[in-house]
Parts: structure tokens; C-alpha cells; sequence
């Protein structure tokens, strides 16, 4: 047996490991999904005007042109271009980095981790349930509006008492949030569980509620709108209640404490799925929905408590969001929750794998705002590639064809990796 | 009553209601028997009040859901959801779950207005709309069918992209998430078609008043052609559903593909068909939507704003038959509707914020309390041919 014969049966063996596959499947899935963002920037670039072209596809190009004289004999100009584009979006969400860590924008990328550390979790532990909560939005807004309006009028008499206050009402807050999301997504598990109502419609239609409510709450001065404020949202909180900034500056709104946290949060959802009977009923639950009820779980109870595990980790994403970033309560929540599905997604569903794709997220959002700042390319893009992202992921086969027609890994009695959790997984299988 | 021991004979006037309560209430369980007695109760005591007491909070209320206006917002705001609802029909009905309806509108009422714009056209932006979503559906029929990923979470990918790519486009083309205001649909009296267009504004001879003039139901002879191609659309579906040797492969195929395949049809093709079908009428759905009011806009969940999904319950509120859910649909359009007038007239003070969330709890209700449909039971699945590999 060669060398190489034998480098490539290894190589097969590894893909044929499910967690590696798993991970091939994302890394390849991020790469289509940059190629096609490219391609659409390219063509977005094609429908706009502007003066000179930012892009120039050449053939030859202009390394060959400029030896041998004369002009591309096919030239197409573009109003973007991809490659700075992309420069931008993840090299500029890092910052200048090396020089000073702990600059503007790398801060930025880390809080913006953060809360997707919560949602992209609490969509994971749904999807091992074999549950599809699209609700993990309605969810954070509102853990975010019941943390903040009580914080509020908790807050003040206590932050006299300097670092104990922050000792009560940090944990605090985090337990109102879970609770209000733990609520909310029990509500849509009840409905499914016991009314047989589809988790992705109800959870959806409650994201659409979860905004008005908000919205109800904080337009008006007799509920919890500052009254010295024009913008639709409470008074702001009282720095004891805020997250302490350790290293970053105080006005990044970031804090490695809340980073701290939510690491150790998915540690705890990982040990909890893989190492308690309560996991194991739940990862049942989604593998074997009938084989788990013949060995005993309560498939309705099980259905209730993951939905309320998941928005309440959502909840403490709302939390979160108010006690580092906001200050305050205002509607109008970014997209954590949606981003989660796509976080969760890539991450094969495995909590631990949601800490690297978070990471991935957090820079695709903040450079989004480089984007902004630094192209004309609108920032909406990175939406697309949230979709394009998911997408792939969906589709392990098309790589698996791929994989076959250019590789030559022979695989035999595959086992299909399903995106829902549903078979598979990740490495903690 | 079954109907073998049922004869017809001059005991049918009587028969109505009773074959009426059998309908609504036979073979339900007791919080549906309940939900239905006291919702029937609820619409009697509002005409009554209507009727007898328009002074009263109930009755100014029976004035809303009355005003010509509400039915002809009702239309409008149908129109998305049905054609959605119909391509979701479609598409489940084959065993394919298209959870991506509200992406496929999204793009379709981008497209719209872009073709539009860029045509001068309506017509032409209506074809762009359809052919725009025509497109992802095909996407989506490709990675669900040919590559076997989860349906569910193709469909999202499909809302999702297209919740990206059309505030992406409308920002590069039109430098905001808003577009530009484009030409709407005229409505049929302002058409100029010869015959129809002067029937509708005309008086009509034994009543003395035209039809566009009717109260309440003149909104219907005054609509958009995107209404009346609903009602067509909706008409077609059921022919095709029920009487066509298509429709028979579509059910078969959601149902029982292997015996399709044994039947020498390609279960593959049928799939695939079927969820083109559903990406034209959602194009039709989603272009008819921005169409109608002359601008797509892109903030937040854009101006789709969950139609889609509300399409997915709206047809299996209407157990797949395309007229029960073109029922539902008004139901849930009705309900929008009326919300949008309450906002608009003001006349109970009630908070607008909470007013908006009417709709999307009835589908949360009617979800629970009728969800309980059976699902063709080949949906969700991938079907392989033996003779495929």
C-alpha cells in the first residue's frame, strides 16, 4: 500500500467520522456561501452605477497586460469589489488587533459573540429535542423587556450600596430574563405538545406579538417610557446594574464577565444534554421520538421543559443584551434570534460548536458595520449569507456527491447526517 | 345523519339547520364544540346590537366590520395569502413541505416592483414577481428533492434569504430598504375594459344604484385584478386538485409514491412540479401584494410581514381543500382588516400595538384548536426510486 493510498484511506476513515464530517460540512457550507455572496455582490455591483469600477474582471488580466503591453481583450467592469468587501467584513471586525486588543471594534465582534453565544445555544437544545424553535427572537425581546422595565424600578434605591448591589442585581436580572423567556418559549412547547400545534408557525407568530407587546410598554409614559426621552424606550439603568467592562473601555459596552458567563453557560447545556438522565431523555426525544416514549419519557413533559430551557436561555440573551449593551430597554431588537438559527446550525446543534460559530457571527455583525462605514456595499448582505448559510448546511448530500465525484472516498453504509439533530450530531455522540 | 338513510322529501327546509349543526358541531371535542357555540353566539349578539342598538360600542363595531371599506381591505390583503396558501397546498399535497412560502413572497413583491419600475409596466412586473419566486422555488425543489435536506430547514433557509436578498437589492438599486413608488393595479371600474368596466359603474336596473355603489358588496365589483384572479386561481386549483389526472399524481405522490412509481409516473417530476406550481402562485401573491400598494418596503420582517406563514395556516385550517382555505385566508385577511380600520377611525381608543397582534393570535388559536390536520403521509419524507444509483 503507497503512501498516498494509505493517506487518502485515513482521510476517509476521518470523513466518515460523523463529527468530522459534521465539520466539513460547515466549513465547506461557509465557503459556498462566500463564493455565492461574492458572485451576488458581483452582479449587485453590475445593477447600480458609479463612476470608475471598484472591480475589474480582465482576460487576460492586468499581471499579463502589464508585460506584454495592449489592453484585456474581454474587460467587465464592477461597482464592488468582493475581495475588499470581504477584507472588510472579516479581517475589519477584528480591528487593529495586534496592536491594541482591546479596540473599538474587536469589542464590537466579542459582545455581539456574546448574545449569540445565548441564542445560538438556545436553538441548539430545541433542535436536539427535535424541536424547531424559530421563536428564540420573541424569546430574547422579551427576557430584554422584563429585565429591563424591572431593573428599573429595582435598581435605583439599591446602587448606593456600591459593589453588593451589583452582586444582587446582576444575577438577578439574569433570572428575570430567563424567566420571561423560559415563559414565552414554554408557551409555543405547551401548544405543541399538548394541541399538536406546529412549533415553527406558533413561535414565529409569537416573534410578531413579542414586538408589539414591547412596543405597547415602552411608547407609553403610563407604563415604563422616559418620560424625558423622545425615542420609544425606558430610563436608563444605573451602572450597578450594568455588566462591569473589566479590561474593555466603558463605552465599548462589552464585558468579559458576560463573555465569561455564556462560555460557561454552554458548558453547563453541553454537560447537561450529554452527562444527565434529563439530557438523555431530550436527545431521545429528538433521535427516537417513539423509542423514547416505550422506554419511559414523557414525551409532552419533555417537549414543555426543552422549549422552556431554550427561551430561557434565549431570555438570558435579552438579559444580557439590556445589562451590557443597551443600558436600557428599547424595541427594535436586532436579529440575535433568527442569527441563532444559523449559529446553531453550523454548529451541528452541539453547544460546544456554538462557541466557534457565535465567534464567526459576531465578526460577520460587527463587520458588517465596517461594511457600512468603509464600502458602498449595503450591509444587508450579510443577511443573504445567513440564508445561503443555512441552506447548505441543509444539504450534507450535495457535498457527500461532491465529495464522491472529486475525492475518491469510498464510503459504505453511511449513516445521512440530518441537520435537525434528528441523527448524528456532533462529537459528543 | 348518514346520507344512506337520508330521503329527500319536503322535510329539507327543516333538514338545513340541522345538516348545518352536524357540520359545525358533529364529531368535535368539547373545547372546539365550545369555541364554535360561543363565537356563533358572539356574531348574533353583534348584528343584533348592529341592528338594534348602532349607538352601542357592539353596534359601532358591527359599523366597522360592515363599511364597505373593510371588505375591499379584506380582498386586498387576501389576495397575498390565498395564492400563497394555494402553492402551499401544491406543494404539501406532493409530499413536500414548503415552509419558504414567506420567502418566496418576499422576493416576488421585491421583483415586482422592480420589473415595475424598470418596464413601466404592472403586467410585466407581476410576470418579473412570479418569475423572481418561480426561481427560489426551484432552488428549493433542487436541494430538497435532488440533495434530500430537511425540508423544514431548506424552508427557512428560503425565508431567511430572501429576508436578506431583498432589503439587500432595494438598498443597491434604490439606496434604502424602501423602494421607489412605482404604478398600482387599477381597480375594474377605472380598467376602461368596455363591456365590464362600464357594467360595474352603470346602474343596474331593477335595484336603480351601479354595483360598485351596493353597500358592502360593491367592493367586490370594484377590486383589483389580482382579487378576481384569486377567485379564479382558487377555482382552478380545486379543478386541478380533484378532477385532473395531475392532481390524482400530486396526492399520490404526497400520499403513496411508491405506488405511484409502480404506476410508471416519475414521483421526482410530480415533486418538482408541484413546487414550481407553488413558487408561480406565490410570485402572483407576493407581486400582487407590493403591486398593490406601489412600493416594497424593507425594514424589519418587510411588508410580507408573516403572510407566508399565515398562508401555511390558513390551508391547513382548510384541511388542503383550496376553498376552505380561500375561506380561512378571509378570515385571517377580515381580521387585519378590521384591525387596520379600527387604527384608521379610532373609535374605541384601543392601544394599536396590541390591536395588531389580533391576527397573528387568531392563527396561534385557530392553530391549536383545528391544527390537528392529517398530513399527506409521505410529507417531509425523500422518496428514492429503486431505480435510481
Amino acid at each position: 500500500m503507497s503512501l498516498s493510498q494509505r493517506a487518502r484511506d485515513a482521510m476517509g476513515r476521518l470523513v466518515r467520522a460523523s463529527g468530522f464530517e459534521r465539520f466539513l460540512i460547515s466549513a465547506s457550507a461557509l465557503l459556498l456561501s462566500v463564493l455565492i455572496g461574492a458572485v451576488i455582490v458581483l452582479g449587485a455591483g453590475r445593477m447600480t452605477s458609479c463612476g470608475t469600477a471598484a472591480y475589474t474582471l480582465a482576460f487576460p488580466g492586468s499581471f499579463v497586460t502589464q508585460f506584454t503591453g495592449g489592453d484585456a481583450i474581454f474587460a467587465m467592469g464592477f461597482c464592488y469589489d468582493p475581495i475588499a468587501l470581504y477584507d472588510l467584513l472579516f479581517l475589519g471586525a477584528l480591528g487593529d488587533i495586534l496592536n491594541d486588543p482591546t479596540n473599538g471594534q474587536f469589542a464590537t465582534t466579542i459582545a455581539e459573540t456574546t448574545i449569540l453565544l445565548f441564542t445560538g445555544v438556545a436553538v441548539a437544545v430545541a433542535f436536539r429535542a427535535g424541536i424547531f424553535n424559530i421563536g428564540a427572537q420573541g424569546q430574547l425581546v422579551m427576557g430584554a423587556l422584563v429585565t429591563g422595565v424591572v431593573l428599573v424600578s429595582v435598581a435605583p434605591p439599591l446602587s448606593g450600596l456600591g459593589v453588593f448591589a451589583a452582586v444582587v442585581l446582576l444575577p438577578l436580572g439574569l433570572v428575570l430574563g430567563a424567566v420571561a423567556g423560559g415563559v414565552y418559549g414554554a408557551v409555543p412547547g405547551a401548544l405543541k405538545a399538548y394541541a399538536d400545534a406546529n412549533e415553527v408557525i406558533t413561535t414565529i407568530m409569537l416573534n410578531f406579538v413579542a414586538t408589539s407587546i414591547a412596543l405597547f410598554f415602552v411608547s407609553r409614559e403610563q407604563f415604563f417610557k422616559d418620560p424625558e426621552s423622545f425615542a420609544n424606550q425606558t430610563v436608563n439603568l444605573p451602572d450597578a446594574a450594568m455588566f462591569p467592562e473589566l479590561v474593555f473601555r466603558a463605552r465599548d459596552d462589552v464585558s468579559l464577565l458576560a463573555l465569561g458567563f455564556g462560555v460557561a453557560v454552554l458548558v453547563g447545556v453541553w454537560y447537561l444534554l450529554r452527562h444527565t438522565s434529563f439530557g438523555y431523555d431530550l436527545r431521545t426525544s429528538g433521535l427516537q421520538p417513539d423509542a423514547a416514549e416505550y422506554g419511559g419519557v414523557d414525551a409532552d413533559r419533555t417537549i414543555v421543559s426543552s422549549m422552556a430551557l431554550s427561551g430561557a436561555l434565549a431570555g438570558i440573551g435579552g438579559a444580557v443584551y439590556v445589562m451590557m449593551v443597551l443600558g436600557n430597554f428599547q424595541p427594535g431588537v436586532p436579529s440575535y434570534g433568527f442569527d441563532g438559527i444559523t449559529v446553531s446550525i453550523l454548529a451541528g446543534n452541539n453547544p460546544l460548536g456554538v462557541g466557534f460559530a457565535a465567534l464567526l457571527f459576531g465578526i460577520l455583525k460587527s463587520g458588517s458595520i465596517v461594511v457600512q462605514v468603509g464600502s458602498d456595499v449595503p450591509p444587508a448582505l450579510v443577511g443573504v449569507l445567513r440564508g445561503l448559510i443555512i441552506l447548505f448546511v441543509a444539504m450534507p448530500e450535495f457535498f457527500r456527491m461532491a465529495g464522491r465525484k472529486f475525492g475518491s472516498f469510498h464510503q459504505t453504509g453511511e449513516q445521512p447526517v440530518a441537520t435537525d439533530g434528528g441523527t448524528g450530531g456532533g462529537v459528543d455522540e | 345523519m348518514s346520507s344512506a338513510d337520508y330521503v329527500p322529501s319536503a322535510s329539507d327546509v327543516r333538514a338545513l339547520p340541522e345538516r348545518a349543526y352536524d357540520r359545525l358541531f358533529a364529531g368535535r371535542g368539547r373545547v372546539q364544540q365550545g369555541v364554535i357555540a360561543i363565537t356563533l353566539a358572539a356574531v348574533l349578539a353583534l348584528v343584533a346590537f348592529g341592528v338594534f342598538a348602532p349607538e352601542s360600542t357592539a353596534g359601532r363595531l358591527f359599523a366597522v366590520l360592515t363599511a364597505s371599506s373593510t371588505l375591499a381591505a379584506t380582498l386586498r390583503l387576501s389576495v397575498p395569502i390565498a395564492f400563497a396558501a394555494l402553492g402551499g397546498i401544491f406543494a404539501e399535497k406532493s409530499g413536500v413541505i414548503n415552509i419558504g412560502l414567506e420567502g418566496l413572497l418576499i422576493i416576488a413583491a421585491f421583483t415586482g416592483i422592480y420589473a415595475t419600475d424598470i418596464t413601466g409596466s404592472v403586467w410585466y412586473g407581476l410576470a418579473g414577481g412570479v418569475v423572481a419566486s418561480t426561481l427560489l422555488a426551484g432552488l428549493f425543489a433542487v436541494v430538497c428533492i435532488e440533495f434530500r435536506a430537511d425540508q423544514i430547514i431548506a424552508g427557512l433557509a428560503v425565508w431567511l434569504i430572501a429576508l436578506g436578498l431583498a432589503p439587500f437589492l432595494s438598498s443597491v438599486i434604490y439606496g434604502g430598504k424602501n423602494t421607489a413608488s412605482v404604478a398600482t393595479f387599477p381597480t375594474l371600474a377605472d380598467m376602461g375594459i368596455p363591456v365590464i368596466s362600464d357594467g360595474v359603474t352603470a346602474p343596474l336596473p331593477l335595484v336603480g344604484t351601479a354595483p360598485v355603489d351596493i353597500p358592502f358588496f360593491g367592493a367586490l365589483f370594484d377590486a383589483g385584478p389580482p382579487v378576481y384572479l384569486m377567485f379564479a386561481a382558487v377555482a382552478l386549483s380545486w379543478y386541478a386538485l380533484n378532477r385532473t389526472a395531475f392532481g390524482r399524481w400530486v396526492k399520490a405522490s404526497g400520499e403513496n409514491p411508491k405506488a405511484l412509481d409502480t404506476a410508471g409516473v416519475n414521483v421526482h417530476r410530480v415533486r418538482y412540479v408541484a413546487v414550481l406550481l407553488s413558487g408561480v402562485l406565490a410570485g402572483v401573491g407576493g407581486a400582487a401584494l407590493a403591486l398593490g400598494i406601489g412600493q416594497f418596503t424593507g425594514n424589519g420582517p418587510t411588508m410580507v410581514n408573516g403572510k407566508g406563514f399565515i398562508a401555511i395556516v390558513a390551508y391547513l385550517f382548510g384541511n388542503y381543500n383550496p376553498v376552505g382555505a380561500l375561506a380561512s385566508t378571509m378570515l385571517f385577511a377580515g381580521l387585519d382588516a378590521t384591525q387596520l380600520t379600527l387604527q384608521a377611525r379610532d373609535v374605541f381608543n384601543v392601544p394599536t400595538e396590541l390591536v395588531r397582534t389580533i391576527p397573528y393570535i387568531t392563527v396561534i388559536v385557530v392553530l391549536a384548536l383545528f391544527g390537528r390536520t392529517r398530513l399527506p403521509s409521505a410529507a417531509g419524507d425523500h422518496y428514492e426510486s429503486g431505480e435510481d444509483e
